[in-house]
């Protein structure tokens, strides 16, 4: 494998050291470019207490090119669908060379707190949250119950 | 409407339709006014100023077309046709750079109104993806916010974190540079805009490289501070904003697609830009196709984006290949390119653009498309283009799909080889132009006068391109009206007509193609009128409902 751009490890060093709250983001040890991601659901949402898997991996361009972030932990949210991706304009369009992979984890848990429905992804989802929010809500929490693992008190 | 023998032309029409009799009339009567003499209607062509634009060099194959196909024909024109007649296109053909040409003549227009550099205007249209009209609305409305939001001003509250002596936008060398995205500490050029994120030289250029070809603004890597072209030219070293201009009115045309079409043709990047559509349901109403061409000589229609598909209209073009394309793959193999000899049964393959096959083998003579004898095809009809409805409608219901099927194979085989046929009279093409040439250095003949030999292909070209398109309006008709009847006997002596040009064209000889020149005249003359009067023909079928896609 290519040796990692100096960029990569500052980025991991940093991770590392100066941790941001409520997210971990750990290098895989086969390949330094893929990594482990847990955030935690805010509080006030309805995905707090629950602690979300993902997965990131760095692309051969990156920081050119955005990092490629998926949920694994299932989650009823208007702009995530049932596959984990994301939608979210500093993956795709926003994207800018100058963000970091912490920024990038600071946007979705960001996007936790606040779902966009009348910008979805999973379309069905989104609907429901249109014309239900409460239920809609509740549904989410539910799932946050069923699937993601449980902060500890 | 049974009365009529079989070489009768002359069917009446139910509701008086004198102008479509005397369009019969007329035909007839210049079949037998052109012989012998040189048909005064294509020496008329040759004399357009188009014909001077031309390069004499140019691969030696003259490609204009100013031809019938272009220009629906309407009552004004000499010929009398039936009901209706559509404006002319009033289009143009343009290149991304010459449309950008125009947009930067309107920058320079609009400055007076904007009172900020030409390159802000420029970015602010390219924002308003080229939309003058949108882009002064907003701007009487937001003026100072607009540009701050577009990123060509900078709001006093941003900090300039770097407020050491650097010269914004240009590009200077820095000793022991930390650039913060590629995390290198190096000796480098560096950029920055007067927001002070300054990057090194070779993160930038990969930065907006990557940016070029979506035609989009680029802005700094950290906020909203646009690059003008000038400074994305000066990061790159070299004229890269051009391609970001392109990519920007490339995505300006994909937006406008009313107005503005891409040339279908492999690697043609002409636009043909149509300045009023108003006219546009007007020519589908009355079934004729807005064809256009553009600088290339590409010829196409502006409605659908398909070739010149005379006399079949949009909707029956696309029934067409959509069907052809369902049936091909079973099609395709059986219409193999080689056919056996019928007399010798050796194998041969067509070479050359006329359907009058002569057996190398056996010399026997044959018609390409039936594989019957020759000899009754030069006379007066071209039998094998006639479908023979041989079974009466009695057992309709059981063997209707099956009939289908083999009308259908029928036709799209006579497609075909037109389709193929044209494919070598382009090849023909190209020894023309060397035999216009020879003629001009071996007999003496200036270059206006050899211009009869281009001429006569060119109408060979539209001919065969209509009799293929007539193939799909004819398996489209109800083949038992009389109009119908009427429409493939015009094929017939469309084909036969293309036949001989195509027969004449073929002579290498320069003496004698300039000793036969009345008759390149006669028969492209001839040919020309059978084209039109297929093309009209068509066109009739379709105005009366006769041809119609069946779901």
């Amino acid at each position: 494998m290519a040796s990692l751009p100096k960029r990569i490890i500052k980025e991991t060093e940093k991770l590392v050291s100066d941790p941001v709250p409520g997210i971990t983001a750990e290098p895989h040890d086969d390949n330094l470019r893929y990594f482990q991601v847990t955030i935690e659901g805010p509080e006030q949402s309805p995905y707090e207490d629950g602690i979300f898997e993902l997965e990131l991996y760095l692309p051969d361009d990156y920081p050119m090119e955005a990092p490629k972030v998926r949920f694994l932990t299932k989650i009823y949210h208007p702009n995530i669908d049932r596959l984990g991706r994301i939608c979210l304009d500093v993956l795709k369009t926003n994207w800018s060379p100058a963000l970091q992979i912490r920024t990038v984890l600071l946007s979705i848990q960001a996007l936790l707190a606040s779902p966009n429905p009348n910008d979805p992804l999973a379309n069905d989802v989104a609907e429901d949250w249109i014309k239900n929010e409460v239920g809609a809500k509740a549904k989410a929490r539910e799932w946050t119950k069923l699937y993601a693992k449980k902060k500890p008190e | 409407m049974s009365s009529g023998g079989e070489n009768d032309h002359f069917y009446s029409f139910d509701e008086g339709d004198s102008s479509s009799i005397e369009l019969y009339e007329s035909q007839n009567t210049s079949e037998f006014t052109i012989h012998g003499l040189v048909f005064p209607k294509l020496t008329s062509v040759t004399s357009q100023e188009s014909e001077f634009d031309i390069n004499e060099d140019e691969d030696g194959v003259d490609t204009i077309y100013d031809g019938m196909l272009d220009t629906p024909i309407t009552k004004n024109s000499k010929r009398i046709l039936c009901e209706g007649s559509v404006p002319n296109l009033n289009y143009e053909c343009l290149t991304t750079k010459g449309i950008f040409e125009r947009m930067l003549q309107r920058v320079d227009h609009l400055q007076p109104v904007f009172a900020i550099p030409s390159a802000d205007i420029l970015i602010l249209l390219q924002h308003y993806d080229w939309n003058e009209e949108r882009l002064l609305e907003v701007w009487t409305e937001k003026m100072d916010n607009l540009l701050v939001e577009l990123g060509l001003s900078i709001t006093a509250n941003v900090k300039k974190d770097n407020d050491h002596n650097s010269h914004f936008r240009e590009v200077e060398f820095k000793n022991d540079f930390t650039c913060i995205i590629c995390c290198d500490n190096k000796n480098t050029e560096t950029f920055a805009l007067e927001c002070g994120h300054e990057y090194c030289i070779s993160c930038y250029r990969h930065y907006i490289k990557d940016k070029l070809h979506e035609g989009n603004i680029i802005s700094c890597m950290d906020c909203p501070l646009a690059l003008k072209n000038d400074d994305i030219d000066k990061v790159m070293g070299h004229p890269s904003s051009s391609k970001l201009m392109d990519s920007s009115i490339k995505s300006f045309v994909q937006k406008h697609n009313r107005n503005y079409k891409w040339c279908p043709f492999a690697d043609c990047k002409s636009i043909v830009h149509l300045r009023d559509t108003s006219s546009l349901p007007e020519y589908t109403r009355l079934h004729y196709s807005p064809f256009v061409k553009c600088n290339s000589f590409h010829r196409f229609c502006f409605n659908c984006g398909f070739e010149v598909h005379a006399p079949a209209d949009c909707k029956i073009t696309s029934a067409w290949v959509k069907k052809a394309r369902k049936e091909s793959e079973n099609l395709n193999w059986v219409l193999s390119h080689t056919k056996e000899c019928p007399k010798c049964s050796v194998n041969i393959e067509k070479n050359g653009g006329c359907n009058h096959m002569v057996c190398s083998s056996c010399k026997y003579e044959f018609c390409w498309i039936c594989e019957g004898p020759w000899a009754p095809h030069g006379k007066n009809f071209f039998q094998c283009t006639m479908y023979k409805n041989t079974e009466d409608s009695k057992s309709k219901n059981a063997e209707d799909a099956n009939k289908t099927l083999k009308k259908y194979a029928f036709y799209y085989r006579l497609f075909n080889e037109h389709e193929v046929s044209a494919k070598l009279d382009w090849n023909l093409g190209q020894t023309v132009g060397t035999k216009v040439h020879a003629l001009q250095e071996r007999m003496g003949i200036s270059w206006i006068d050899g211009q009869f030999l281009s001429e006569s292909l060119k109408v060979l070209n539209e001919g065969r391109t209509v009799l293929k398109w007539s193939f799909a309006v004819a398996f489209y008709s109800d083949a038992s009206h009389n109009l119908t009847k009427i429409f493939v006997d015009n094929q017939m002596l469309l084909a036969t007509a293309v036949e001989f040009l195509s027969e004449l064209l073929q002579i290498k000889n320069p003496e004698v193609i300039m000793k036969r020149r009345p008759e390149f005249y006669n028969k492209a003359g001839y040919v020309e009128n059978r084209t039109i009067a297929l093309m009209e023909c068509g066109r009739e079928l379709l105005c009366k409902g006769i041809c119609k896609v069946v779901e």
